[in-house]
């Protein structure tokens, strides 16, 4: 863990986004540090996926600023986001399953031969790339002409993440990575994403509703409540059971007890 | 950490080893019926009288057969990678037949009448009423110019297409069903209205009289004329012609006349030896069979002395050599030739030279070699293989039919990828029509009705998957051959209606379009 006083990769301050009338952000602000897995928390409809589409360049925020690396920063695509190091990873991974991992990890920046779209691809040079990028978050893959499908849930997020890392993410982005998969696989993509961690250079946004998942590795926590933060801090300033009680959206345990019972 | 712990999913993957890996390819199947075909189509057209076992001795496989079947495998083939390519993308193109007869008679009519741009606009001298302006006019149009004329308007009708596919999100199936019968009815249209100059018979659907282009020859002292029209001459005018011939290509011309007539000589003493013999052979069978001894020696000694007066070769003239010099001069129309003419004459030449079907008293052949759109055929099916899995498009055309989204997400430019293939798509019916007007030099509107369906349906038997993302060019390859084999394979079977390869087509595009299904899911890892 690196200590809070370095300057954080990504930074948002006051951060509004209002659909119409609606206003799914009001005034969130948070720090990510490089080798930190900041966690995401709040219930659905919160406005977790408002906020790193924000940061992501999907959305444009109605007002409230962004910082990378401690530079304002707009961002009117998300290709402008991708440009400054944001890779965001979301739940449907933007994989082909009918290709190969290799076709897929470099699916749009192929690496070819001469220039020009009908450039003649570098497959051995990719092949290896892929294997390596993925190998080095945890994963060893046998056959880099398997096609994605045949690949199980775990290693498909891995190679979505590799993929993000390899191409120039500074801040990773989850939605929700764990959600759509079974018990071993979601311990899989934990793994892997510990030794992004440990990779020491990149911050990660992990959204989740798994406490338990939070609690194993995370270094820092954000709850939002209709859209503002009610509560943050790192895993050592927080109890469990104020993590307990802020995803539950901010009511005390034992009141809810109460009104159950 | 135990090494049971260390176990990872990877680890439950098969390694592919060599054997399985081929049998898993999904062309197997399709590459299995193609091999039932061919030997179907040499078995069953081995005619009655020979017995023989082997495929290649059937009128399938003789010069003529070869070459007819391999025109039709190799046109069909070239609308089935225009359309193959496109449904890899996720979409798919119902115009190419319709393209196929545009194409066509846009080329014919430009060769035929020339080409011109006329501008209406409305003039008031002497009351309102529509004048022309003539911007441009090209009265006598080459080979290359109508097939870039032609290029013109296909290529942008396809481009027209997919930009409104891609922009209005409608499925291809309805914009390509417009453009089937927009494209059509422009044809029929234009080609009536056209064909109401004198030199046509008034509102026909049809050009032709289209000279035969590929044949024009530039003959010394007679201008450019038909190389049929030159050869038939009168006979003073082509005994001139050799007057004006250097000596050394006299004397080579006509050493390879002696070599040729000496060669047909022989080959028809064999013929009539092998007539005479083969009753002789059946009577001594006969013979035997009844155990009549004397019937039998006496067969056997008319065998024995079977004799026959060698044929005698034909002299050679100074005609003959006329007709094989103007044999040689090439074509003054290269481009036309390169897509109506034949390709690999000497090697027909080689191989074929029985005097009984493939050659007549002259030595020339009945089947010249292959045609042309074979090799187009060839060089396009060897670009679409390097393109779709070699090169940073065919990734993209994968992933575009593959998950358009996930494509999207990655800085694919799935919409410049549609639209290119949509063009491409034109370009390949545009290259069959080409190869056809040169073939045969006419054109009618109704021509390359229901194509679309049969290069679809050839891309399916393949191994195209109709949702797009999976394929190869060499499954759309088989596919073609599958699909022109079957058509003749039946028609040569004895005692059957030749429509039931439809029957047999019908059964193996759905069986096909199961079978990759069945793949795609398995890849998805729903099975
Ligand atoms: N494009 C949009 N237009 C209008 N409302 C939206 C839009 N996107 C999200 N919302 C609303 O904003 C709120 C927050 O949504 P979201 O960020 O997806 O929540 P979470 O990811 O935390 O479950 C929801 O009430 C949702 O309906
Ligand atoms: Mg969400």
């Amino acid at each position: 863990m690196v200590d809070a006083s370095s300057q954080p990769l990504i930074e948002t301050q006051n951060l509004v986004k209002k659909f119409g009338s609606f206003t799914a952000l009001n005034g969130v602000s948070l720090k990510v540090f490089p080798g930190e897995v900041h966690a995401l928390l709040g219930d659905n409809g919160a406005g977790k996926s408002t906020l790193i589409k924000a940061l992501s360049g999907v959305h444009q925020p109605t007002s409230g600023k962004i910082f990378v690396e401690g530079k304002e920063t707009r961002f009117n695509s998300p290709r402008d986001a991708s440009g400054v190091g944001i890779g965001t990873v979301y739940q449907d991974l933007a994989l082909n399953s009918l290709t190969s991992v290799t076709r897929n990890f470099f699916l749009g920046r192929e690496m070819k031969f001469g220039k020009g779209p009908f450039g003649i691809l570098k497959m051995k040079e990719m092949h290896e790339i892929a294997i390596n990028e993925m190998a080095k978050i945890g994963i060893k893959i046998e056959d880099p002409e398997q096609p994605v499908g045949t690949m199980s849930g775990g290693q498909r997020q891995t190679l979505a993440i590799a993929r993000a890392i390899y191409f120039g993410a500074k801040v990773l982005i989850l939605d929700e990575p764990t959600s759509a998969l079974g018990q071993l696989q979601q311990m899989e993509v934990l793994k892997t994403i510990k030794k992004v961690q440990q990779l020491g250079h990149i911050a990660i946004i992990l959204i989740t509703h798994n406490e338990i998942h939070a609690r194993l590795i995370a270094d820092r926590y954000t709850f939002i409540s209709l859209g503002e933060v009610i509560g943050s801090g790192t895993s050592k300033d927080l109890e469990s059971d104020d993590i307990r009680r802020l995803m539950a959206g901010g009511a005390k345990v034992g009141d809810l007890a109460k009104e159950l019972a | 950490m135990t090494s049971e712990l260390s176990r990872q999913e990877a680890d439950r993957h098969r390694p592919k080893g060599g054997l399985r890996s081929i049998i898993s390819r999904p062309e197997i199947g399709p590459i299995g019926v193609m091999l039932l075909l061919f030997g179907m189509l040499g078995y069953f057209s081995i005619p009655a009288a020979e017995t023989t076992w082997n495929p290649f001795a059937g009128e399938g496989f003789n010069a003529l057969g070869i070459r007819n079947n391999l025109r039709v495998i190799s046109q069909l083939g070239i609308i089935a990678l225009g359309a193959g390519l496109l449904i890899i993308a996720g979409e798919f193109d119902l115009s190419i037949g319709s393209m196929i007869g545009f194409a066509g008679a846009c080329m014919a009519m430009t060769l035929r009448w020339g080409f011109s741009i006329i501008l209406p606009y409305l003039s008031f001298e002497g009351g309102a009423h529509l004048e022309f302006y003539t911007l441009l006019h090209i009265p006598d149009v080459s080979p290359s110019l109508a097939i870039f004329i032609t290029l013109c308007f296909t290529l942008t009708f396809g481009w027209i297409q997919g930009f409104i596919i891609v922009r209005s999100g409608l499925p291809s199936f309805i914009v390509t069903l417009g453009g089937l019968f927009f494209l059509r009815g422009l044809t029929e249209v234009s080609l009536r209205s056209f064909n109401h100059r004198p030199d046509q018979s008034k509102g026909a659907t049809t050009v032709t009289e289209i000279p035969d282009l590929k044949n024009v020859i530039n003959l010394p002292g007679h201008g450019e004329m038909e190389r049929e029209a030159a050869k038939y001459l009168p006979e003073a005018d082509l005994i001139s012609i050799v007057k004006g011939l250097p000596a050394d290509t006299i004397t080579e011309i006509t050493e390879r006349l002696e070599y040729t007539f000496q060669r047909v000589a022989e080959a028809k003493t064999d013929l009539m030896v092998a007539k005479g013999v083969k009753p002789l052979e059946r009577a001594l069978e006969n013979a035997l069979e009844s155990n009549n001894e004397f019937m039998v020696k006496t067969i056997q000694d008319k065998i024995a002395n079977f004799k026959i007066d060698p044929v005698v070769p034909k002299s050679v003239t100074e005609v003959d050599i006329a007709r094989a010099y103007i044999d040689t001069i090439s074509t003054v129309q290269p481009i036309a030739d390169f897509f109506g003419g034949n390709i690999l004459e000497s090697l027909f030449d080689w191989l074929y030279f029985p005097i009984d079907w493939n050659t007549n008293n002259f030595g020339n052949q009945f089947a010249p070699g292959l045609y042309s759109c074979v090799m187009i055929w060839v060089i396009l099916s060897l670009v679409c293989y390097i393109v779709l899995s070699k090169t940073q498009v065919g990734n993209w055309i994968y992933s575009t039919g593959g998950n358009l989204s996930a494509a999207q997400a990655n800085g694919v430019p799935t919409n410049k990828v549609k639209i290119s293939l949509f063009v491409f798509s034109a370009f390949c019916a545009t290259l069959f029509a080409t190869c056809q007007v040169f073939e045969v030099n006419t054109s009618d509107a109704a021509k390359g009705n229901l194509k679309e369906l049969e290069a679809i349906a050839a891309a399916v038997i393949g191994g195209i998957v109709m949702t797009g993302g999976f394929g190869t060019v060499l499954g759309i390859i088989v596919g073609a051959f599958i699909f022109g084999l079957a058509k003749e394979a039946f028609f040569y079977i004895p005692g059957i209606d030749g429509s039931f390869y439809r029957v047999f087509l019908g059964f193996v595009i759905i069986a096909s379009a199961l079978l990759n299904e069945n793949i795609r899911k398995r890849i998805m890892g729903n099975i």
